[in-house]
């Protein structure tokens, strides 16, 4: 894990890529898309329908040897508003021990619908300590903890090109990857992130085995 | 002999033309005609075409079937052979006004043709088995074959051992299931196993192989220049001017290159030496088909003195009058270089004459390998190939598009294909889980089934999209994403885009014969503009890259273990050799040279290890993925590896001092399985047979995906797969590819045996004469394993830190 220092608070980020907030026995994660690979079964196209297994096995795995009381999930926990109906049986009762065993936060994101997802109580934002908890990053100068873009950074040397799934930390921002088995990943190169870049930038890349910390300029944005 | 053939027309024809019949061309048509399947085995020239077609011209010319129906088709591996072969028959028929309509069906026929075809279809079809597959899945498939009588199918022997191959196969079979009377007439060069490639064609047993024997033989030679063949490199440049003139002394040349690149490259060079003004275009695969389309004319009419092309020109199309082929860079087959050299004196009975120009030292070792197995007509082994099971799925769904089948119908059909002939009934019903619902033991799809049985109880898609769909995916060949170039409004042709990843703006480089300032993406098209730079600054992209077939590599072995053969070298490659034997040694024909070495790479300390195994580039790639992994284990720290056909070099931060620890026996057992999992290799064969299974879709309608984008997500999907369902059949699929695709892991094995106890291990204090080509060529490839990639990030943010002073 690495350390963050965000507003004053202390954050920590685990390879896995979920940040951690021990002070208050949170932890935050982002962009879950359950039930991505069954979205495609109506095209015709059968993907391992094994995704959402492995996601949330991933975060009880993670998360069990830490003292943790409560959870955010910042948006997109959902691939869409049928996720939960297509389901199976071992996912179900996967996804119940989550939130049996924590408290869920559920933030709204933009594959989710509202009112029409279970019994799931969506919130807009979250705000612990002045630190707000929102799908998708603003252009304000909050301080906000935020999902949506799969950030991945590519890091180059004359031998090769490696692309991970990164944290973006910038001032008043943290953007966190992609936890779900099945997302893919939006170069921090792209222009959409450019207002949440800046030199003073640091980018945590994270790999199987470990986490690497760089600075914007490192990496050529 | 018009008198037996009874084609009057055609004999007409001939006369006026001052041709005659060759006695093949009777032959296959009296074998036609008593019920034979015939393979005409045949070097280029010689009419081998018209003898194809010979059988369905009499019977369409003297039995008047002339119905509006489907009488002959003809199946090519290439769309351009079948414009070609369309003109050359187009002719004698409309010149004797023969009411004989022929028609071409590609990728590139306008939608308009083809629903005309539909309805009126032409006597004689020329497609594609892409196109081919198309047909067959449409609805009324079943009547619009029904009359066939002749199928012809060029150029056989390249689709034997090849997806590709499996589908028409299947195809094949199919159709004889609608109209089991169709004769077959295969037409192929000259190849090594003529059984197999018969066997390909029909199951029949009245059939024959019709072996037309050369009456001339090539002229080959090597080129003789008194520049320096370069240490290593691809490109030939040291020889563009005694290449030019060549050129210049011939009226019309092909230059035969490998690579796109090198096609660039040289036809860039040419044009810097062309003093006289002579015209010299480029032809490859790359360019938009009207630029290819124009020199191709060009060429018929001879208004052209030279071509550049690469593998794009080398089956049998005759544009125009070739008298000289060049062939730069080792051609790396005996057999591909054959049916090159074929292209030259495109007569039967005339000597073709070729010219071979190696790019770099150990190239002009392959080069007289190769002229010395055509001289002792040593032709390269066309192996048999399993049908694969993607293939099958595609097709298992394709016949479901065209018509409902029963299950065991289906199966006795399949097997009937020669590749499939082995199929159980167990695994043809797994592929026909697969294609209901991907074939998981989780029965999660269930609702959207593509196919389920209906009330006959017969297999039927389950709504008409799946056809839509379905007609999106079809074909064998996945290829990496392209991108347009575009010039102003003009399109210039495709580039991968990984190509365009490593640009920046302003970075200017080749293409399609100018040098190019790269600006931007837009729109998926990358946007170009015309400059004055003369020389590019990016050297131009690889692709197409041919490896070294095993019959060369091996003479390649014996060349340079016995001293004798020596002293016909030119005197810089016999320099170079004895400069070998006195720093260090040189191979032997049954042991193995190692050599270890210190280092200077990229400012750091890096230990060299050379292996000079000889065994191809394939079993070199191989076994630098199982050494790696063994050096991981000790602790050497491999850092990366460059195979080649003749070596393989692998680096490391720390020294091997004990050679036979990483390389003996046991290199096969441990790590084999475990290997396998684990080269991108692996996954980039699971995306394929993703691609061709229709488990991923290529394009799907209104949603634009790009290449990339797939990559990713199919190597999550693998992963996921390969943890739940470790048998499924796509991971089998791409198991065997990979095996198949590498090496026949025996060959590696036997290697391994042999070298046991035969490693001449030298240990020196730096670079030896052999190793500097292999040097030379690092940073073309590097292993993509996760460990590396731990150490890579870790060097480079330990780097980073000690440039800001941290560290």
């Amino acid at each position: 894990m690495k350390v963050i220092n965000f507003n004053n608070h202390k954050f920590q980020i685990s390879k896995e890529g979920i940040l951690f907030w021990f002070d208050k026995q949170i932890a935050i994660i982002a962009d879950l898309h359950l039930e991505k690979g069954s979205s495609f079964g109506h095209s015709g196209q059968f993907l391992p329908p094994y995704d959402s297994e492995e996601t949330l096995k991933k975060i009880l795995n993670t998360i069990k040897d830490h003292k943790i009381k409560k959870i955010i999930l910042l948006g997109d926990t959902f691939h869409d508003k049928n996720a939960i109906s297509r389901m199976s049986k071992k996912v179900i009762i996967l996804f119940r021990s989550l939130i049996e065993k924590y408290e869920v936060i559920f933030i709204l994101g933009n594959h989710e619908s509202k009112f029409e997802i279970g019994q799931i109580n969506f919130l807009n934002e979250y705000v612990i300590d002045d630190i707000h908890f929102i799908h998708e990053a603003l252009q304000t100068s909050v301080f906000q903890i935020s999902g949506h873009f799969h950030p991945v950074a590519t890091v180059k040397s004359n031998i090769k090109k490696i692309t991970a799934k990164c944290l973006l930390h910038t001032n008043n921002h943290i953007i966190l990857p992609s936890f779900g088995q099945y997302t893919g990943g939006l170069n921090i190169t792209n222009p959409v992130l450019k207002p949440f870049l800046n030199n003073e930038s640091k980018i945590y890349m994270l790999t199987k085995k470990s986490i690497y910390k760089f600075t914007s300029k490192e990496i050529e944005i | 002999m018009s008198d037996i053939l009874k084609i009057e027309p055609i004999d007409n024809w001939l006369k006026k033309n001052n041709w005659s019949f060759y006695n093949h061309q009777v032959e296959t048509l009296k074998l036609s005609e008593n019920g034979f399947d015939v393979l005409l085995v045949a070097p280029t020239g010689g009419g081998k075409t018209l003898a194809g077609f010979l059988p369905s011209l009499n019977d369409l010319i003297n039995n008047n079937s002339k119905k509006n129906k489907l009488h002959t088709l003809y199946i090519s591996p290439l769309k351009a052979l079948t414009i070609d072969v369309h003109r050359n028959l187009t002719s004698p028929i409309e010149d004797q006004g023969l009411d004989i309509r022929v028609e071409t069906r590609t990728g590139d026929t306008s939608a308009y043709k083809k629903n005309r075809q539909k309805i009126l279809p032409p006597h004689m079809l020329m497609t594609t088995p892409e196109s081919l597959a198309l047909l067959l899945s449409n609805k009324e498939s079943k009547n619009y074959f029904k009359d066939l009588k002749y199928l012809i199918i060029d150029e056989i022997h390249v689709l034997v051992n090849s997806k590709r191959g499996d589908l028409l196969s299947l195809n094949l079979s199919r159709i004889h299931s609608i109209s089991p009377d169709c004769k077959r007439i295969g037409l192929s060069a000259t190849v090594k196993n003529k059984e197999t490639v018969l066997k390909f064609l029909t199951s029949k047993n009245k059939a024959k192989i019709l072996n037309v024997k050369e009456t001339s033989f090539p002229k080959i030679e090597i080129l003789e220049t008194k520049t320096r063949v370069p240490w290593s490199g691809h490109m030939a440049s040291y020889a563009i001017k005694d290449i030019y003139q060549k050129i210049q002394k011939s009226s019309l040349t092909i230059v035969f290159v490998n690579t796109r690149a090198q096609a660039e490259l040289v036809f860039n060079k040419l044009w810097q030496e062309n003093d006289n003004n002579l015209r010299i275009a480029i032809h490859h695969g790359s360019l938009e088909k009207e630029i290819r389309r124009k020199v191709e004319n060009l060429m018929s009419l001879g208004k052209i003195d030279c071509v550049v092309a690469t593998s794009s020109l080398d089956l049998g199309i005759d544009w125009g009058d070739v008298d000289l082929v060049i062939q730069i860079g080792s051609p790396k087959g005996i057999s591909r270089f054959l049916q090159r050299i074929g292209r030259s004196n495109h007569k039967f009975d005339e000597p073709s004459n070729a010219i071979l120009v190696p790019s770099n030292r150990f190239e002009y070792l392959e080069c007289l390998s190769a002229i010395h197995s055509i001289q002792n007509k040593l032709l390269d082994e066309t192996r048999d190939k399993k049908g694969s099971l993607d293939v099958l799925a595609q097709h298992v769904l394709g016949v479901a598009c065209s018509e409902p089948f029963q299950v065991d119908d289906l199966y006795n059909q399949v097997i009937n294909a020669w590749p499939y002939r082995n199929l159980t009934k167990t695994k043809f019903l797994e592929v026909v889980e697969f294609v209901k619902n991907g074939g998981y033991s989780l029965k999660h799809y269930e609702q959207y089934s593509k196919i389920g049985l209906n009330k006959d109880k017969l297999y039927a898609i389950n709504n008409k999209s799946v056809r839509n769909r379905y007609k999106l995916n079809v074909g064998t060949i996945v290829e990496s994403y392209m991108l347009k170039v575009k010039l102003g409004n003009k399109t210039l042709g495709q580039v991968e885009e990984w190509f365009i990843e490593g640009l920046n703006e302003g970075d200017t480089f080749l293409f399609g014969g100018r040098v190019l300032e790269y600006q931007t993406i837009s729109n998926n098209n990358i946007i170009v503009k015309s400059t004055s730079h003369t020389h590019p600054k990016i050297p131009s992209y690889a692709g197409g890259r041919l490896p070294l077939s095993t019959e060369l590599s091996i003479e390649v072995r014996k060349l340079l273990s016995k001293k004798q053969f020596w002293k016909n070298f030119p005197n810089q490659i016999n320099e170079w050799l004895k400069l070998q034997s006195k720093f260090s040694n040189l191979p032997s024909l049954n042991g193995l040279l190692v050599e270890t070495f210190p280092r200077l790479m990229s400012g750091k300390q890096r230990f060299f290890l050379i292996c000079y195994t000889f065994e191809g580039r394939n079993a070199n790639q191989t076994l630098g993925f199982l050494m790696s992994k063994k050096m991981l284990r000790i602790g050497y720290k491999p850092i990366s590896f460059v195979a080649t056909d003749y070596a393989l070099a692998i680096w490391s931060m720390n020294e091997v001092k004990d050679v036979n620890s990483v390389l003996n026996e046991d290199l096969m057992l441990d790590d084999l399985y475990e290997w396998l999992e684990e080269t991108p290799l692996l996954k980039k064969n699971f995306r394929d047979a993703a691609i061709i299974s229709g488990l991923i879709e290529r394009s799907i309608p209104g949603q634009k995906k790009t290449g990339k984008q797939v990559l990713f997500n199919s190597d999550l999907i693998f992963n996921v797969l390969k943890k739940h369902e470790p048998k499924h059949l796509l991971l089998e699929v791409a198991r065997e590819d990979s095996y198949r695709g590498l090496i026949d892991l025996d060959r590696l094995s036997e290697f391994l045996k042999r070298i046991e106890k035969n490693i001449t291990h030298k240990k020196l204090d730096r670079i030896s004469p052999l190793a500097v080509p292999l040097i030379l060529e690092i940073n073309r490839q590097t292993i993509n394993k996760s460990e590396m990639e731990e150490y890579f990030l870790e060097e480079l943010e330990n780097e980073m830190l000690s440039e800001v002073g941290l560290n």
